[in-house]
């Protein structure tokens, strides 16, 4: 077992990935609470999709990619509020016309981009081939979207159970909702390199929807949901090393294999118990 | 000094997309008061409520809390909503004692670290309203009269003067409607206003000491025993409401 955690330490690379990947796991481990509680997960999906054309953009352009990210993230959320009260279509068909739309666009850029960047990696992520200022990039970068998240906590909690109860009392929640939707698209570039665009919703639900069947206190959720993406950021690392597959695909599968223990195991609403959140 | 009414609303007209939701509304609700507010679906009474919390313009007129502009007032915690049952997710992961404490965050620092006056209001609140043994309690384990109880506790840790509760009698059982009653009366009595909307017409006139008929605009209002008449029903509703009064 020892042997089994140790060898692939000596590669710099995998030091490099668990780094990050654990990193990465943390900062949507916090972020995944409020999207699960605020009913953001389509919106999460939607926005990771939406990012690619922007991404590529700011590469062509020379710019942070997270400039880019940012744009076509707040962009698309912006234009799904314009089209859906211009029109009489519901938010989710708004939804998944503008996100495969500008997903789309973002494919059709990148095979028109001659570069020396394989953009399949913003697609499914390459954590183990991660270049040492991307990975100071994405340090940087998660470090004060958890930073800003933490500082919120409490506001941000408040926006997703009662905001009217925040408006009347003379919180910002126009300034609110923009910063959670800032901070997922900042998570989304961060978790780029770890998952891809792909998989990245998955990053940003499902730690949070696992802790939230486990506890029904946010701090203790807060807890969960960082461990399970951590454990999952580590155990996959170290599943794709040993299989020799992709590691984004293998973070998310324990991920999403946590999450089945814990519906079958949760002591107060697992499926064994009986136990049933009540309305 | 004569003090200034609880909510005053001047000549108040409110449009939605050239659309007029309200207009000419001109009230006066005097402090340490229960109102009713009446009216059918899509009369305006959810309009009204908005528009004392400040959360619409009126396109004319004025609102006033306590003799203060509306957005000063708000910042001052004087206005509390307690939600209808239906717009609370009660799965959501906060204890009673969380939710209480989310009506002092206007008192406290951008960090919300409750200092201990705020825990001490906190439990005075809930000591108010009989929940202090339930603090703990994740709040989908409550009663239908618990959770209004732990929302009215949240106004009162808020040191809200007026409260507006929508619907509060939506879907509980007679019992703890007589429950939530007892409950506002004492508030009154402790000095707040409170504004209730209701469908209940038969139990709302036998608590509320005034109530307000609306219908895109002010049709009657008054003392209950003065404006609860057949009359005053049909108009609102438009049909004779036989066997509502007591």
């Amino acid at each position: 077992m020892w042997d089994w955690l140790i060898a692939p330490l000596q590669y710099e690379f995998m030091v490099k990935a668990l780094l990050v990947s654990g990193f990465v796991g943390v900062v949507c481990g916090v972020l995944s609470c409020y999207m699960t509680l605020k009913g953001w997960a389509l919106m999460g999906d939607a926005v990771a999709h939406a990012v690619t054309p922007g991404v590529v953009l700011a590469y062509v352009l020379n710019l942070p990619l997270a400039v880019g990210a940012f744009v076509f993230g707040v962009g698309s959320v912006w234009l799904m509020g314009w089209i859906q009260k211009q029109t009489r279509i519901r938010e989710d068909a708004v939804m998944g016309v503008v996100f495969t739309g500008l997903f789309a666009l973002g494919l059709v850029l990148i095979s028109k981009t001659p570069s020396n960047v394989d953009f399949l990696h913003i697609l499914f992520g390459n954590v183990l081939g991660i270049p040492t200022w991307e990975m100071v990039q994405t340090l940087v970068m998660g470090g004060l979207t958890l930073g800003v998240l933490l500082v919120f906590k409490n506001d941000l909690l408040l926006f997703c159970f009662d905001p009217t109860h925040a408006r009347s009392i003379g919180i910002n929640i126009t300034g609110l909702h923009y910063l959670l939707l800032t901070l997922l698209s900042l998570t989304i570039v961060v978790a780029l390199q770890t998952v891809g665009i792909v998989l990245v919703v998955a990053m940003l639900i499902t730690p949070g929807a696992t802790a939230y069947l486990l506890t029904d206190r946010f701090d203790r959720m807060l807890i969960l949901a960082v461990l399970s993406g951590l454990g999952a950021s580590g155990l996959g690392t170290y599943l794709s090393y040993y299989l020799d597959a992709a590691t984004g695909g293998c973070i998310v599968l324990v991920q999403t294999l946590l999450f089945f223990l814990a519906m079958v195991g949760a002591p107060k609403y697992g499926l064994f118990r009986g136990g049933r959140r009540s309305g | 000094m004569r003090q200034p009414p609880s909510i005053a609303l001047e000549n108040v007209t409110v449009t939605y997309h050239d659309q007029v939701a309200l207009h000419g509304i001109n009230l006066a609700l005097p402090p340490g008061t229960i109102v009713g507010l009446v009216g059918m679906n899509g009369s305006g009474k959810s309009t009204l409520f908005k528009t004392i919390m400040g959360f619409i313009t009126p396109k004319t007129g004025r609102v006033w809390i306590e003799g203060l502009p509306i957005h000063q007032a708000q910042k001052q915690g004087w206005v509390a909503y307690i939600p209808q049952s239906e717009q609370v997710d009660w799965q959501f992961p906060v204890s009673v004692q969380d939710v209480v404490m989310m009506g002092r965050y206007g008192y406290i620092n951008w960090l919300r670290i409750p200092r201990p006056i705020d825990r001490r209001m906190v439990e005075m609140s809930l000591r108010q309203v009989d929940m202090l043994p339930l603090k703990n309690r994740q709040i989908g384990e409550l009663s239908g009269g618990q959770k209004k109880r732990a929302f009215l506790a949240r106004a009162l840790a808020q040191q809200a003067h007026i409260l507006l509760l929508d619907e509060p009698f939506n879907g509980v059982d007679m019992k703890t409607e007589r429950e939530i009653i007892q409950l506002l009366m004492q508030l009154r009595d402790a000095g707040h206003t409170i504004l209730v909307s209701s469908h209940d017409l038969s139990g709302i006139s036998t608590f509320c000491d005034q109530i307000i008929f609306i219908n895109q605009t002010i049709l009657a209002y008054g003392a209950t025993q003065e404006v609860f008449t057949p009359e005053n029903l049909n108009r609102t509703f438009g049909v004779p409401l036989p066997g509502i009064i007591p």
